[in-house]
């Protein structure tokens, strides 16, 4: 048990978080009708069951937040020193683009932008061998699971 | 008798051309996503649900089980070669196989680890088959008391008792549980936690949970905090065979692996973390080479191989048995079941003979294939660790995103991706811990449902869980496996100050 002078900001946060969403559950519980039928128990006992436990829960890391941090986690200090934010909102960015795009554009030309832009932010710095491997990939990905596997993926812009 | 017949007609079954084909691609797919690191057997089987789900059950719950078992054998060449354990089973490989790699023993220690493997897969598939027929009879004994009992106690291990923190196992598990309440009330009918979508009804696609947790929060991860400087992959050196000296010192870890891994597999702890540490100090005590561990022994490399892969195939009974998961893949492999209308338990051997003995036919047949690709064929395993990072990781996403998307082509699948990629990207940074979050979110629903049938044959009556014998002895059993561990620490907290008081020296 590490004790620290200082509180984890992201510790408590998420500790509110489980705290408010747990609220939320137990609140949310008393829009449902409670029509027990001969089981005697209704819809409503379990979210009322997991809604307390995650504020308990949340009280609890709270608590250990508060009072020391959390308890036996791993020494990662150095690994979280310096988080590499562009590379988080590149991904992020082409999940994004990814399901905006997909419905219109189609599942090849959506993956292979989404491949880019991912191997991106992981750093590469070959963006034509990227591009390349992508359309390739993604090709052989939509026949694969389309013609051999009978999922429907949408052609977009080259189905016509 | 009975046993070996039904086993006669599962190896008919299993050695059909069409489930033959479909094993040999579970195995080879669980080899391939074992050895890659970012990419595990849950993840595997959960992106392959959606595009499955037209295929024949058998076939499809046979490649399934390859892919789980068969990433048990890949995920030793990883922890091996490169240190960076290809699944969290082969932690304890990752530091012993990779010393013996560093001292340029790397064959021996990939031979030990695919033969240990072979042997503790196949005594492991040995004990399911005649174990199981005994375990069903129990389990017809069960009615929902006892299953909802069963359940609370798979919860219970699965999130306050193995892993670093009791507390953010329990926070993870009542997340799982809560995501598990969104869409309609399987008894009422009544919608739930839908916020007025639609898209909500349903209840959220396990497939988007796992693969958002597993493939979109890990990637985020990595690409944030691990992505600095490049692995050193150590050149395969050394005879792949094993010598005599070898044999002698493996043969024995690898049967105590087994008898470590197959029970813990068989018991709701999840997983095969805890056995695969045992077999690790067990063998260092055993050893007459004990100044080696550390250095590359090897006995330290076939006990906990051995261990894990008999803890795969003893992950199996209470999945078919009683249908209760007790790892992220086993509740994977569950969501399988049910797409097939399927409900894993004892009434299954009765109703769907061919499927279950069929599985268990294709596990000893599997074990032999990985035995093959994973000896002979290493090197071309070994080749995959040299995809760079982020052509691996972008194709992963590519896969995921399709799994996601696959499910019902709607877009807002993907946003419930990403939002669930968010959620594990936050509880990888915080270790929280994933594995609850998917017990806890497939296992949910039924106890509730158990749990309601319950009260109505005891007309409202809670004294049924404790009044109940099998059940009683299942909730007492989870009540000692909380409170021992904890009593246990007090005592020693006691006697180290004991000793601190009684003795300056």
């Amino acid at each position: 048990m590490s004790t620290r002078a200082r509180i984890d900001a992201g510790e408590l946060l998420i500790s509110l978080v489980l705290l408010a969403l747990g609220s939320f559950v137990a609140f949310e519980t008393q829009g449902i009708a409670e029509t027990q039928g001969y089981s005697q128990v209704g819809p409503r006992l379990f979210p009322y069951l997991i809604g307390t436990g995650l504020v308990l829960c949340g009280a609890w890391l709270a608590w250990q937040a508060l009072s020391g941090g959390w308890r036996a986690m791993p020494e990662e200090a150095e690994t979280h020193a310096a988080p590499d934010r562009v590379g988080f909102l590149l991904i992020s960015a082409g999940v994004v683009l990814h399901m905006v795009l997909i419905g219109w554009a189609g599942f090849v030309l959506a993956s292979t932008l989404l491949f880019v832009l991912v191997a991106r932010g992981f750093g590469s710095m070959k963006p034509v061998r990227d591009l390349g491997i992508a359309a390739v990939l993604s090709t052989l990905v939509y026949f694969l699971f389309t013609r051999g596997l009978g999922l429907s993926l949408p052609a977009g812009l080259f189905g016509g | 008798m009975d046993t070996l017949n039904a086993l006669l007609s599962g190896f008919a079954v299993a050695l059909s051309l069409q489930n033959l084909f479909l094993g040999f691609v579970g195995v080879t797919l669980g080899t391939a996503v074992g050895v890659l690191p970012g990419v595990g057997p849950a993840l595997t089987v959960a992106l392959l649900l959606p595009a499955t789900a037209g295929f024949d059950p058998t076939g499809a719950l046979i490649m399934f089980a390859g892919i789980y078992y068969g990433a048990m054998f890949g995920g030793s060449t990883t922890s091996i070669l490169l240190n960076t354990p290809g699944e969290s089973a082969t932690i304890v490989t990752a530091m012993e196989g990779n010393m013996m790699a560093k001292r340029g023993r790397a064959g021996a220690a990939l031979a030990t680890s695919a033969i240990g493997s072979f042997v503790a897969g196949t005594i492991g598939t040995v004990l399911l088959t005649f174990v199981s027929p005994f375990a069903v009879d129990v389990a017809l004994k069960f009615g929902p008391a006892e299953y909802f009992s069963v359940m609370v106690l798979a919860f219970v291990t699965v999130s306050a008792v193995l892993g670093a923190s009791p507390a953010r196992g329990l926070a993870a598990l009542f997340l799982g549980l809560t995501i598990g309440l969104i869409g309609l009330d399987s008894q009422t009918g009544q919608a739930r936690f839908t916020l007025g979508i639609p898209e909500l009804l349903d209840g959220l696609d396990i497939v988007v949970v796992a693969v958002g947790l597993f493939a979109v929060g890990e990637t985020l991860y990595v690409a944030t905090y691990l992505n600095r400087g490049s692995d050193v992959i150590e050149q395969m050196k050394g005879s792949i065979w094993m010598s005599k000296e070898d044999w002698k010192r493996s043969w024995k870890p690898w049967l105590r692996g087994t008898a470590f891994g197959f029970p813990f597999g068989c018991i709701p702890a999840g997983g095969a973390e805890i056995p695969t540490f045992l077999s690790y100090a067990t063998e260092k005590k055993l050893s007459k080479h004990a100044d080696e561990f550390g250095k590359g022994a090897i006995e330290g490399v076939a006990g906990p191989e051995a261990a894990n892969n008999a803890s795969a195939s003893g992950t199996l009974m209470p999945l078919l048995t009683l249908g209760l998961p007790t790892t992220a893949t086993a509740a994977i492999i569950l969501a399988a079941f049910q797409q097939y209308g399927l409900q894993p338990g004892p009434l299954l051997f009765d109703t769907q003979p061919e499927l279950i003995w069929g599985l268990i036919a294709s596990m000893y047949i599997g074990n032999v294939i990985l035995l093959a690709l994973n000896l002979p064929l290493v090197g071309v395993w070994v080749k995959l660790l040299a995809i760079p990072r982020p052509l691996l990781y972008a194709g992963i996403l590519i896969f995921a995103t399709m799994g996601a998307y696959g499910i019902r082509n709607s877009w807002f699948d993907l946003a419930l991706l990403y939002g669930i990629g968010l959620l594990g990207f936050v509880m990888r940074r915080y270790d929280i811990p994933v594995a609850p979050v998917l017990v806890g979110l497939i296992l949910g629903p039924l106890s509730e449902q158990q749990f309601r049938r319950a009260l109505a044959i005891s007309q409202g009556d809670l004294s049924i869980f404790v009044t109940q014998p099998i059940s009683a002895t299942v909730l007492a059993i989870t009540a000692l496996v909380v409170i021992v561990p904890q009593a246990w620490r007090l005592v020693r907290r006691m006697q180290a100050n004991a000793i601190g008081h009684h003795s300056p020296i």
